[in-house]
Order: structure tokens, then sequence, then C-alpha cells
């Protein structure tokens, strides 16, 4: 990651001409070659910018970026008043909110909580249309596959309704029965599943992280 | 199957049938009403196949028969024809509804498809004055649970007791007891107060017989009946809830409770928790929420016991002062994590107990 500080013009030439006058910004060119050109104001949007893969020629006062379609970013520095580059290392990627992976992760370890007599089979059960968040057996004969969300809408009875068509086709498994699992499954969502056979179940997620709720209970 | 009937008299049996109707439904017969028609009598049903009211009407009868209308569409528009004479035939697959000029012509849904709606045999019966029966059901129903993951408590408890009909809900953060001293009820039965509380709109009268089999209960006065499925599940053992004395009692107006909580929620929000610092002579009420502000005041009562603060949800709160109607609240606590008791002063027989909320 290249970061300079500088004032500068900004001329592009492409599917359009645009030109940014002198001014204070913020030139950054990441290690994929990226190029973006940042004011002191806004939330991420740069100015102007040169999306990857594209060739940069630094000659000192001036940086030209052009990219396999024949576009070209002239940037023109004055004053230079910082520069800095450093070595970031590959990102791990943004991680999205824990709750639907922490769900999963606690329900495998109690899936009584689900039904009672559920037993663990294996979580992500592959099917060929991917793979189901919990396979349970349970005490009757019979296999259980359960589908987790944080919200529960209709999009994921009909995942799960795709699941069970493919599970219930392997004879070592059926017969499967689905459950639907989510902190607040809608209403629709109840009507499809119900509609389909399939079982829904509300859980409490800070029930089940052990959090202690200032809410207290009768029993 | 042609009848005539006084639009507001037609308008009513429609209408209080139509409130068994559900909005959800996945079925579309189950949107209409079955209208049958015989003798000098139009019998409306309808249902969501867990509760069912019927409701009956003197007509004059033109032909016999039956049909399914769409309910909420059928209700409605007799509802606005002019006042006068209305009429219903139906023929050839359609409804026709008429009266004074209009004319509606409505297409007739398959009386086939209408679910066949068996009565169970047997079971305990008994009578209740329905005004004081649906006042209990009303103060108890507050408490009921809403949440269908959980469908033990969105049940009121019917339960008999020494001296007459106990009725208890809870939805395990308040519970609700109301004791009907006098009416001889059932052993034990768990009835979802969603069909209950229609009750008031649909067919109470000024008396109501209640029979209760082991599958459902049925509600019947001189205006038809509501039939529900009960719930079959143990409802939680309630009574071990409930301590036998409480070392500390506030008593104070309940107007000028209702109107205080009616303040303090205008700060709090529904995870807010309204705050009784209880203390000789009544009680200091306050709310804060730190992105709004506050509320503080005083309220004037008796209060024995030590200083104390506890904390209630203000909406379970505020449902439990507006359920109680004598001129002053007793509110019974023990510790700022137990639950407190409220009751009318001198009136025991509606108690509701409330969990506060950890500060």
């Amino acid at each position: 990651m290249r970061i300079v500080i500088a004032q500068c013009t900004v001329d592009y030439e492409g599917r359009l001409n645009a030109h940014l006058p002198l001014a204070t910004r913020l030139v950054m060119v990441k290690a994929d070659g990226c190029v973006a050109v940042h004011a002191d104001g806004g939330a991420y949007k740069p100015l102007n910018w040169m999306n990857a893969p594209n060739h940069l020629i630094d000659d000192g006062q001036r940086w030209i970026v052009t990219n396999p379609k024949g576009e070209t970013l002239t940037i023109t520095f004055g004053e230079i008043f910082f520069e800095t580059a450093m070595e970031l290392g590959d990102d791990p990627g943004l991680q999205k909110d824990g709750v639907e992976a922490d769900l999963q992760r606690l329900l495998a370890d109690h899936p009584e909580e689900i039904e009672e007599g559920l037993e663990l089979i294996r979580r992500e059960y592959p099917t060929p249309v991917g793979p189901v968040d919990l396979l349970c057996r349970t005490t009757e004969e019979g296999t259980v596959a359960i589908e987790i969300k944080r919200r529960g809408d209709i999009d994921g009875v009909e995942q799960l309704t795709r699941y069970l068509d493919f599970l219930n086709r392997d004879d070592r498994l059926a017969p499967v029965r689905g459950i639907f699992v989510a902190q607040v499954v809608k209403p629709q969502a109840r009507v499809l599943a119900e509609d389909r056979g399939i079982g829904w179940v509300e859980v409490d997620y800070d029930r089940l992280c052990g959090i202690d709720s200032p809410h207290l209970r009768l029993f | 199957m042609r009848i005539r009937a006084e639009r507001d008299d037609l308008a009513d049996v429609l209408a209080r049938a139509a409130r068994a109707v559900g909005n959800r439904s996945p079925l579309p017969i189950l949107q209409g009403l079955l209208c049958e028609v015989s003798g000098d009598e139009l019998r409306v049903t309808g249902t969501d196949t867990e509760i069912t009211i019927r409701t009956t009407l003197k007509v004059e009868v033109l032909e016999e028969g039956k049909t399914v209308i769409p309910a909420k569409l059928a209700a409605d528009a007799v509802k606005r024809l002019p006042s006068g004479a209305v009429a219903i035939t139906a023929s050839d697959g359609e409804v026709e509804i008429t009266g004074n000029g209009p004319r509606f012509r409505l297409r007739e849904m398959n009386v086939e498809d209408f679910p066949t709606l068996s009565i169970s045999e047997g079971g305990d019966g008994f009578s209740v004055d329905s005004k004081s029966f649906i006042k209990a059901l009303s103060q108890v129903g507050v408490a009921a649970s809403t949440d269908e993951a959980r469908p033990t408590l969105t049940g009121v408890l019917f339960e008999k007791t020494d001296d007459g009909l106990r009725l208890v809900a809870t939805d395990s953060y308040r519970l609700a007891v109301c004791d009907l001293p006098g009416v001889d009820g059932p052993a034990t039965a768990l009835i979802p107060y969603r069909a209950l509380r229609e009750l008031g709109r649909s067919i109470a009268d000024d008396e109501m017989q209640v029979m209760i089999t082991d599958r459902d209960a049925t509600f019947t006065s001189g205006r038809g009946s509501l039939t529900v499925r009960i719930i079959e599940a143990t409802f939680p053992n309630y009574r071990q809830l409930i301590p036998d004395s409480y070392p500390a009692r506030l008593v104070v107006d309940r107007a000028s409770l209702v109107d205080a909580v009616s303040r303090a929620s205008l700060v709090a929000e529904d995870h807010i928790p309204i705050r009784f610092h209880l203390r000789s002579g009544g009680a200091e009420l306050s709310v804060s929420r730190q992105e709004v502000g506050e509320e503080t005041e005083q309220i004037e009562g008796d209060y024995t016991g030590d200083e104390m603060t506890i904390a209630f949800n203000t909406r379970y709160l505020t449902d439990g002062v507006q359920a109680i109607t004598t001129d002053n609240v007793v509110l019974d606590t023990s510790d700022p994590l137990k639950p407190g008791l409220m009751h009318g002063e001198g009136e025991e027989n509606f108690r509701y107990l409330l969990m506060p909320v950890r500060l």
C-alpha cells in the first residue's frame, strides 16, 4: 500500500473526460494496482479511481495510470506533504455478523434445544445443492435436516425444501423430515413450512449463549 | 339458496362469524363463510380450523340450500348496502346480494371444499355470567404469550377450585390469576387466548354455556357458538411461583399510578424499565433513557417495609395496573430480584405477579 498526501491535479480520459483542479488530496496505490484519489470527506468513495489491472508510470511529479481499455488517469503532483509505503499482507476478509454461525455451533452442541431426542450426525452435511446446516437422528426411526437462519423468511424454507428433496432420495437416510430454525420465523415462512410438512422452531440466541438477560423470568 | 333479512341483522351475523376467518390461511376456502339455510334460519360458519364461530339468524327463507361466500367481502358488502331488507341468492356459481338498489354478484366458493367440522361429545359443561367472565378473561389475557413457538403459554388455564373457577395465564415474565367464585368449572383445560378474546365480540350474551371435552371447548349463547381446539400441554406449576407472604407493601391510588406510569412510558421504551424507589409515604418513580432524557415523580401512598429500589418492564407494569379495577392498587414485594404481586385493595380475586428487571 502506497499512500501520498499532496497537492495534485487529476485528469481522466476514457468514457468521458474529467478534471480535478489543484487541491490537497490523498492518493492510494494498492498492492493489486488499484489507484484511488480521495478528498478529505465522504465515507469511502474516491473522487476518481482506476481499478486493477492497470499500469502505472511514475516519473516523479506525474503518475500516468492506464488500463487495458485504454483509459488514462493522470495525476500531476505539486507539493507533497506525506508519502509512505507499507506491505499489509493478505486480508482475512470481512467477518459478517457471527450470530448465524454461532447459532449453528451452539445448536450442534445442543440439538435438544430444537427438539427433544435429537442427536447430531454431522454439521454442514453435503447435498448436491449445497450443505444443510445440521443433520440429526431422532429417537424414532428417521433423520432430521435442520436449516438455521438468523431471521427466518420463506427463502430459508425454500432452501430446506431443496435439501429435503435430495436427502430423501438417499435410502440410507430416508425418511428425512425438516426443521427450520431461526431467532424469528416470519409468519409467511411459518405458513409455507407447515404447508410443506416442515417444522419450525424459534430459538433464543442470548439464552443459548448463556447471556444473562436483565429481564428476569418467573420460570 | 335464497333469503331475505334486515341489513343490520345480516351484517351482524356475517361479521361475527367472519372473526374466525384468518387473514393468512393457505387454503382459499377458509377465507369463506359457510351459509346454510333450512327451516326459518340462516346458520353462518367461519373457521380457520382451530377456531370456529357459528352464528344464526331468523330470516325469511325463500329457498333452502347452502353456499360459501367470501367472508370479508360479503360482510362488508351487506354492511354498506342502504338500510332495509337485503336479499342473498346463490345459484349457478354466483351469489347475488341486493338491497334497495345496489347489487353485488360475487363468485361462489365450492361448498364441498369447506372443512367438515365435527363437534366432540360429552365433556364438562357449566354456565357463566358473560360480563364477569369476559372481564376476567381480559384481566388474565394480558399475561398470555403471543409467541407461537411456546404454545403452552398462549393459553388460559381453566381450573376448578374449591369455590369456583380459576383462570390463569403467563408468558413467563408475569402471571395473572383470576378467581370466579361460584362457577362450577372443569377439572383443567388449557384454551388458546387468541380464541377467548373473540368471545366478547362474537357470541357473548347475558349468559354463556361452556362445554369442554378432551379435544375442544365450545362457548354457546343465544347469539351463536365459538369452538376452539384446546392446547394439549401441561401448564407450568404456577402455584409454587406465588409466595405466601411479602414483607413489604405499597398501597397507592390506582388512577395516580396509571397516570404516572403513562407519563414515564413517554420516555421509556419497551426495554427500559420504570424504577420504583419504595420509601415511607409512597414511592418515587423514575425512568431514564440515555439518548432521550429522564422523568421522575413522587407518588403519595402507604408503604410498609424496608426502603428498596425495584424496577419493572414498563408495558408489563401498565398491563397489570390497567387490569386492576379497584380505587387503590397494592404492590407486595420482598426483594428487587423477586416477583412483585399486584392486586386491588380489598379485592384478591385478581392477582398479577410480575417479575422485576435487574438494574
